[in-house]
Order: structure tokens, then C-alpha cells, then sequence
């Protein structure tokens, strides 16, 4: 009996050591590995370096030889798949005395149940070119103390160059960029980011030509920058008496070029427009980014930013919104509403008053437009649920819809359907629409009154067609080279305004329908 | 009722077209005025096309043995000689048939006024019956498939007249014919996504709108958990391939909002509008799209984020493109 508790509680034992050591207990497998090589290189050769994960450390030195320490840190959920990662990541070490190629060498297809992450730290002679490509993710990038030319090229960490003399190009997606000038430059650098923030440092003496770009953050300096001028959205300035170009760029990000022993809190932003500024439709870009959202304003309201998404419920007064990118949700305005936008869709409630609204890309929605007004966008979807006055409707491709329409209306598309639907309290309505490639469909009530001008021009007879539920109208049929007019023209219910239709491609439909009106509530 | 049964008696073989055209005449016409009937024809229908999806499967030697031990001794010199068919399945089916269709009558048709055939579940579960209806652009009916009676005033129209071997009695009618047909079914029933499919694929056979057919699909499969990936295949080729641009629009609009289903297919489409769709709207969808799925931890792969960075730093391109591509760029984690 003492036997067999005796075996019983080793069994325990091992079995609880062996759970302990795998995941079973929340555990993962991890390897690591260090490996360390030396090359010899010509004082002005170059190193190339291609590592998807894990930081790298390039450090110049004197001397002939690089020197290279890997460290590579395998983790896995379990040991078969760690043996999987630690059989297809290999390192490679290649070139001659002119080119060194490190690489961390990843199968195509990896299986994604483990990691791998190596880490390199690299000696080189002062004088070398650096090459880092093909990273993906790492802590950070770091090159020091290095004479020659130096290219990066990641997607995500830090990096950091401090004392790189020779010219540079980084180009990174996400993460910081910071660079260290340790004397003044005197090579062309290129700093180029998507989402991260670029700081650089300079020596107070400095003399360079700053050129920078940003959308969405904003261009910083604590130097006395000259004859600052805008390009669109890139800035050109000259610091000190000119010289190099620094070229900073960063879309989402901000750019700053700082005197060492500055703070970036003191730096000016160089984005706002100077006094007497002649106005330009980009003008706007050079807003710093913003975001708004409240209730309501109780006024007028006038708001510009280079990217913002703009959402007010309510306007008392008059709206003149400018963005460079954003979307634009304005609930109800009471006066005048004006609203431009070089891309984004904009969404406005009741507008009062005259309406001018225009994206550069996106779909406009407006729910009233009572005094009616211009709305454009240069691809997108435009729909406006009630438009009390007259209206123009432009998209350079996108559908057009309507669903009341109690005044002149006058729409089209370059590519795209238009629907609209009139008033079935008007009698007759001027109207206008146009596609070059898609439907028309016009509803209107049965008693509807119209002087009807209807037009398709179809490579397809057999397929575009006419459908009109009103007598009195008259088609024809011709040939216009190799494409086919089909005309429809008369008076419907004794001739009213004129409508005018022209469809490219595609169907026209007017169809006598019993409507029921929208009404809308007075404002409070 | 003895009419019924006598009819029913015929229903196996008139499945299996051995019945002479006189009798088989008089069942059609009994079933099509009999409703309990309609129900048994149907089920036997049923059944037949299950039968026929199922596989064949060869005798097991050991199962055959026993088989033929036991049935030994009942054969005798006397028995009449089985002539070989040159088709042995149909029979095989026919006898089945029967077999599963005369149980579940026997056990039921006294219960219920409506006989109805429930598979067994080990061997009929997850068998999609062959569907009895196809849109077809011509298909050849034989008279007997056809109801005698023609409803309302169908338009027909281009009739011919065909006799194609004088020396039997069958002659041929062919014509077309516009009628109205409504599918019913939920959005995921194979058919209804096939149906779909066709619809939003075949630009020029639909009237009025592709925008209308997009916008009701968006509808429809956005509250679908899982919405077949021929939906969002479709819509990719719309992307592709449709000239008009409103409807590239609502194309990549709605892969937007369908994306537990995206492919690779249709992400290289998203993707490919990204790059070289004309309209910036579409680019803007479809940059959205790409974004959405980025923030998800979708499929990335190195095209996806290739166009993405270059979008993102494309001066020429619409700013709110640039944003959007830069904050998808901003989700990925590089794996």
C-alpha cells in the first residue's frame, strides 16, 4: 500500500514538473544564440545589412575589420515548432573585402506559431557606406559615427543617427526618427516617413537648406529660418547661409529641425501663413491638423485645418469649413453653410440656407438643402434627400440621387446612375441630367407637366431603351457613326418646363409614380 | 382515395419513365388535382435525387458472401433467368425508392393527411438535394414535365416547329417566353448566392440598375455573419470590370463592409483599384477597405503594403487617400 502512494505521488510530481515546462502552464519556448565573426573590408567599402526583425547597432570605428555580433532569440509555443524556427533561420554572412552582405536569412512562407528575432551589433571602419534594408520590425536602427553615405529602410522602430557625416537617405513607415548632427552637415540628407515624427538636430552654426513636408503634423524649428517659402505643402527655407539640403518629410507625423541645446517646446511652427499673404485653394494644407467635434456653435462657425474630421451638430449662423483631408458631419446650419474639402466625404443635415459643398473625392450627403445651392465632388456619390431651391449636382463619377427635388434641378455624373424624384406638389419642374455612362430615372407624379427632350446614345440598341410611363411623346431612331440616337421629345400632360435628359450607355425611365412629399420640421 | 392509391402504385415507375404514355397521362393529371398527392410526388422526387447524389459504393466481398450464403438456398433451377439491364442503376434507385418512400407512407400516410420522407440521418445528412428548377438561358423539356395547363397569358413568341425522326411519335415545340420568376430562399442558400452572383456579374443582361442590385446586396449580406465568398468575389469582379464608376464605388464600398469574407482575390482587387482606378472615389473606397482590414489583422501581404507606402507619399494623389493609406500603414504589424 505505502508503495503504491509512494509511486502515485512521484507520477504527480513528474507529470506537475513536466506541465510546468511547457505551455500547458501559460509557458512558451525560447531559444537564443549568439554568434560573433570578423571580415575584413576596404576602409571605403560597404556594409549591407537585411535583418526583417530585430534592432541593429552600427557603430564606426578605426580600423579595416567589421566586426559582427548576432543574437538571435527563437520563441515558440512548443519544441516541434521550435525546432522548426531554429531549422529555417539561418544568418549568412557574404561579400568580399569591397561589399559585406549580413543577412538574416527567413523562409517565404514561415509558420506563424513561432518568432524570431536577431539582433545586431556591428563594428565598422569609420569611413564605410551602410546599407540597412528589408526591415519590418524592429526596436530601433542605430548608426554612429559613420563617414560614409548611409541608406536605411524599415518599416517600423526608431531611428537614431548620430554622427553620420556623409549623405543619408531614411525612409521609414512607423515609429521616430531622430538624427544627431555631431558637427555641421555638410552631405544631402533625405528623411522620409509615413507615420513617424522626425527630429533633427544641428550644431547652432549650422548652414543648410530646409526643405519639409507634412500633412498632418506640423513643421517646427528652433532656428531662425529665411526665406521661407510654400510649394503646395512643402516648405523651403534657409538656415544659417544655405548650403546642403535636408529634406524632411513626414506625412502623418511632424518635422522638426532643432539647434542642439534647444527644446523642442520652444520651436516655432513655420505652417501658419505670414501677413499679406496672397490666398491659394492649398492654402489649407498649410493649417495645422485638428480635430473638432461638439454639439452645436452658436454663430457662425469657420474652421480650417490641413487634415481634420470635423463634427458640429448644430450652427446657429453661417458654416465655412476648408479641409485638406477629413470627413465633414455638420448636423443643421442655419445660415449660409460652405464647405470645401480636397478629399473626404462630407455628411450635412439641414442646411438653411444657400449650400455650396465640394470634395475633391468622397460622397456628399445632405439631408435638406431648403434654399438649395452647388454640391460637387470629383468622384463620389452624391445624394440629397430634399432640395427645396434650385440645385446643381456635379460628380466626376458617381451616382446622383435625389429623393425631392421641388425646384429647378440640374444634374450630372461623368459615369454613374441619376436618380431624382420630384415633388409631387410641383406641377412641373425644370430639370436637367446627364450621365456619360449610366440610367436615368426620373420619378415624378402622373400628373406631372413637362416639355420632355430625352436622349440615349448607345452602342447597344438591343440593351439601352427608353421606358416611359407618359403618352405623347415621340422617338426616333438614328445613326450617329457608330452609335445609335434614340430621341424622345414631346409633351406630357400638356407641356410644362423643359426636361432635359441625356443618358451614354445606358437607360432613361420616367416614371409616373403617386408620391408621398417629405415635410420638414421648422427649426426650433 | 382507392384512385390515389392506384396512382401512387405508379408514381416509381412513372419516376423512372417506364410507365406507357397513356397511364403515365393519367397520373400526371391525377397528381396535379390531387393535393396529398402533389405532396407524395414530390417527396418521391425528392428522394430520387438524393438517391442519385449519393455515391457508389462497392459491396464489401465478406458482406457479399453472407449475402449470397443466405439467399442460396431460395434458388432454384425454376427461377425465371434475370436479363441484364444496360442501365442497373436507375432500377437500383427505383427500388430504393421505394423501398424508403413505401415505409415512410406506410408509417405516416395514416397520421397525417401529408406524407413526408426524413432521410436517415447516418447516411442522407448534409446531401443537398438536386434542385428542380434552372434558370437556364434554353433547355428541352419533355411534354410530360410540363402542366397541362398554361397560366394567364404567357407572351411567346419565335415558335418553331420540330420533328427530328419522322419514323417515332415525338415532335418538338420550341419558343421563348418571358415570365416573371421569384426566388425565394435565405441569402446563404447556394442558389440565391449563385443567383446573385449572376446578377451582379453580367453587367448587360440587367435592367434598371447594377447600383441598386449592389446597394440591396450590402443590405442583405451585411447583417449575414458570414456571407459566401462568391458574393465578395462577385463584387471584386464588378470592381475589376465594370465601366461605370458609380458602380466601382459601391463595389468597394460594400467589400468594405462584407470583409469576414475577403479572399485574396478580392483583396488584390481593393488593391489594384488603389493603384490605378481613374476615380478617386473608388481609390478612397477602396483604401478604406484595405484600412479596415489592416486594423482587423487581416492578410497582409507585401503587394497590399507596397502600394500602401507608396500611396501614402504619392504627391499627386488626393490627400484624403494619402491619410487613409498612411493610417492603414499605421495598423500593420509586420508578422
Amino acid at each position: 500500500m505505502r508503495v503504491t502512494v509512494r509511486r502515485t505521488v512521484q507520477t504527480f510530481i513528474a507529470v506537475a514538473t513536466v506541465l510546468s515546462a511547457t505551455q500547458l502552464f501559460g509557458a512558451s519556448f525560447a531559444t537564443s544564440s549568439r554568434v560573433t565573426r570578423e571580415f575584413q573590408i576596404d576602409p571605403a567599402g560597404s556594409v549591407w545589412i537585411d535583418n526583417q526583425f530585430g534592432s541593429i547597432d552600427v557603430v564606426g570605428g578605426e580600423g579595416n575589420v567589421v566586426t559582427v555580433t548576432a543574437e538571435r532569440t527563437l520563441t515558440a509555443p512548443d519544441q516541434m515548432s521550435l525546432k522548426d524556427a531554429s531549422d529555417n533561420v539561418a544568418l549568412s554572412f557574404e561579400g568580399d573585402t569591397k561589399v559585406r552582405l549580413i543577412r538574416t536569412l527567413l523562409p517565404p512562407m514561415r509558420n506563424a506559431r513561432w518568432t524570431v528575432m536577431v539582433n545586431y551589433v556591428i563594428h565598422v571602419p569609420r569611413g564605410v557606406n551602410v546599407k540597412i534594408g528589408g526591415s519590418k520590425s524592429a526596436e530601433h536602427i542605430r548608426v554612429a559615427n559613420v563617414n560614409g553615405s548611409v541608406t536605411i529602410n524599415g518599416f517600423s522602430g526608431v531611428v537614431m543617427m548620430e554622427g553620420v557625416v556623409g549623405a543619408s537617405v531614411v525612409n521609414m513607415v512607423n515609429g521616430r526618427i531622430i538624427y544627431d548632427y555631431t558637427q555641421k552637415p555638410v552631405a544631402r540628407a533625405q528623411v522620409q516617413a509615413v507615420n513617424a515624427d522626425i527630429d533633427m538636430w544641428f550644431p547652432a552654426n549650422s548652414n543648410f537648406e530646409w526643405v519639409a513636408n507634412t500633412i498632418n503634423g506640423d513643421m517646427l524649428s528652433t532656428f531662425n529660418v529665411k526665406a521661407g517659402r510654400f510649394n503646395g505643402s512643402v516648405f523651403h527655407g534657409i538656415v544659417g547661409s544655405g548650403g546642403t539640403t535636408i529634406n524632411t518629410e513626414s506625412m502623418m507625423g511632424h518635422v522638426a529641425v532643432l539647434m542642439k541645446g534647444s527644446n523642442i517646446a520652444d520651436a516655432q511652427s513655420i505652417r501658419m501663413n505670414e501677413p499679406g499673404h496672397q490666398a491659394a485653394p492649398n492654402d489649407v494644407l498649410r493649417q495645422p491638423a485638428k480635430k473638432i467635434q461638439m454639439p452645436f456653435v452658436n454663430g457662425d462657425f469657420v474652421f480650417a485645418a490641413s487634415v481634420a474630421d470635423v463634427v458640429v451638430g448644430e450652427v446657429r449662423g453661417n458654416a465655412r469649413v476648408e479641409t485638406g483631408a477629413g470627413e465633414v458631419e455638420l448636423g443643421a446650419v442655419f445660415g449660409q453653410c460652405n464647405v470645401t474639402s480636397l478629399g473626404g466625404p462630407l455628411n450635412l443635415g439641414d442646411i438653411m440656407g444657400s449650400l455650396f459643398a465640394h470634395t475633391g473625392a468622397g460622397d456628399i450627403i445632405v439631408r435638406a438643402s431648403r434654399m438649395g445651392g452647388q454640391v460637387t465632388t470629383d468622384g463620389g456619390l452624391v445624394r440629397v434627400i430634399y432640395a427645396g431651391g434650385p440645385m446643381t449636382l456635379r460628380s466626376g463619377g458617381g451616382d446622383i440621387i435625389v429623393r425631392q427635388f421641388s425646384a429647378f434641378m440640374d444634374a450630372e455624373t461623368a459615369s454613374g446612375d441619376v436618380t431624382l424624384t420630384g415633388d409631387p406638389a410641383q406641377k412641373s419642374i425644370k430639370v436637367t441630367a446627364r450621365t456619360l455612362q449610366g440610367n436615368i430615372v426620373l420619378n415624378v407624379s402622373p400628373r406631372f407637366a413637362a416639355d420632355i427632350d430625352a436622349t440615349i446614345l448607345t452602342s447597344d440598341p438591343e440593351v439601352n431603351e427608353m421606358h416611359l410611363d407618359f403618352n405623347g411623346i415621340t422617338i426616333r431612331r438614328e445613326q450617329v457613326g457608330n452609335k445609335t440616337r434614340i430621341r424622345a421629345t414631346g409633351k406630357i400632360n400638356g407641356g410644362g418646363e423643359r426636361v432635359e435628359l441625356y443618358a451614354e450607355e445606358g437607360d432613361i425611365y420616367i416614371s409616373a409614380q403617386t408620391l408621398t412629399p417629405i415635410r420638414l420640421a421648422n427649426p426650433k | 382515395m382507392p384512385d390515389c392509391d392506384s396512382m401512387r402504385e405508379n408514381m416509381p415507375l412513372l419516376l423512372t419513365e417506364s410507365l406507357d404514355p397513356a397511364r403515365r397521362e393519367l397520373t400526371h393529371q391525377h397528381i396535379e388535382t390531387c393535393p396529398m398527392c402533389v405532396a407524395e410526388w414530390s417527396a418521391y422526387k425528392e428522394t430520387w435525387s438524393i438517391l442519385d447524389t449519393l455515391p457508389e459504393l462497392d459491396v464489401p466481398a465478406r458482406v457479399k458472401q453472407r449475402f449470397l450464403a443466405e439467399v442460396s438456398p431460395a434458388v432454384t433451377p425454376n427461377v425465371v433467368p434475370f436479363r441484364r439491364r444496360s442501365a442497373p442503376r436507375w432500377l437500383a434507385q427505383a427500388a430504393a425508392a421505394v423501398i424508403i418512400a413505401g415505409g415512410a407512407f406506410y408509417g405516416g400516410h395514416r397520421m397525417t393527411p401529408r406524407v413526408e420522407l426524413t432521410p436517415t440521418p447516418a447516411t442522407l445528412v448534409n446531401v443537398q438535394p438536386a434542385p428542380f428548377y434552372s434558370i437556364a438561358e434554353s433547355r428541352v423539356l419533355p411534354a410530360a414535365s410540363i402542366s397541362p395547363q398554361i397560366e394567364g397569358r404567357p407572351d411567346i413568341q419565335n415558335v418553331q416547329f420540330t420533328d427530328a425522326s419522322p419514323s417515332n411519335d415525338q415532335i418538338g415545340v420550341s419558343f421563348d417566353i418571358t415570365s416573371h420568376v421569384t426566388v425565394t430562399g435565405r441569402p446563404t442558400d447556394k442558389s440565391m448566392v449563385r443567383l446573385l452572383r449572376y446578377v451582379l456579374e453580367n453587367e448587360d443582361k440587367q435592367s434598371p440598375s447594377r447600383s441598386r442590385a449592389i446597394d440591396w446586396v450590402r443590405s442583405t449580406y451585411a447583417h449575414v455573419g458570414n456571407p459566401d465568398p462568391e458574393i465578395t468575389e462577385a463584387l471584386a469582379n464588378v470592381l475589376r470590370n465594370d465601366d461605370n464608376q458609380g458602380v466601382r464605388i459601391k463595389a468597394a464600398d460594400t467589400l468594405r463592409s462584407l470583409q469576414s469574407t475577403m479572399t485574396d482575390g478580392t483583396r488584390d482587387a481593393l488593391v489594384e483599384a488603389l493603384k490605378n482606378d481613374p476615380n478617386p472615389a473608388v481609390r478612397l473606397k477602396a483604401v478604406e477597405a484595405l484600412a479596415k482590414l489592416a486594423r482587423s489583422g487581416g492578410n497582409m501581404d507585401p503587394d497590399m503594403v507596397d502600394t500602401l507606402r507608396k500611396k501614402a507619399s504619392q504627391g499627386d494623389e488626393n490627400v484624403y487617400v494619402r491619410v487613409k493609406a498612411a493610417e492603414a500603414l499605421s495598423s500593420i504589424q509586420p508578422k
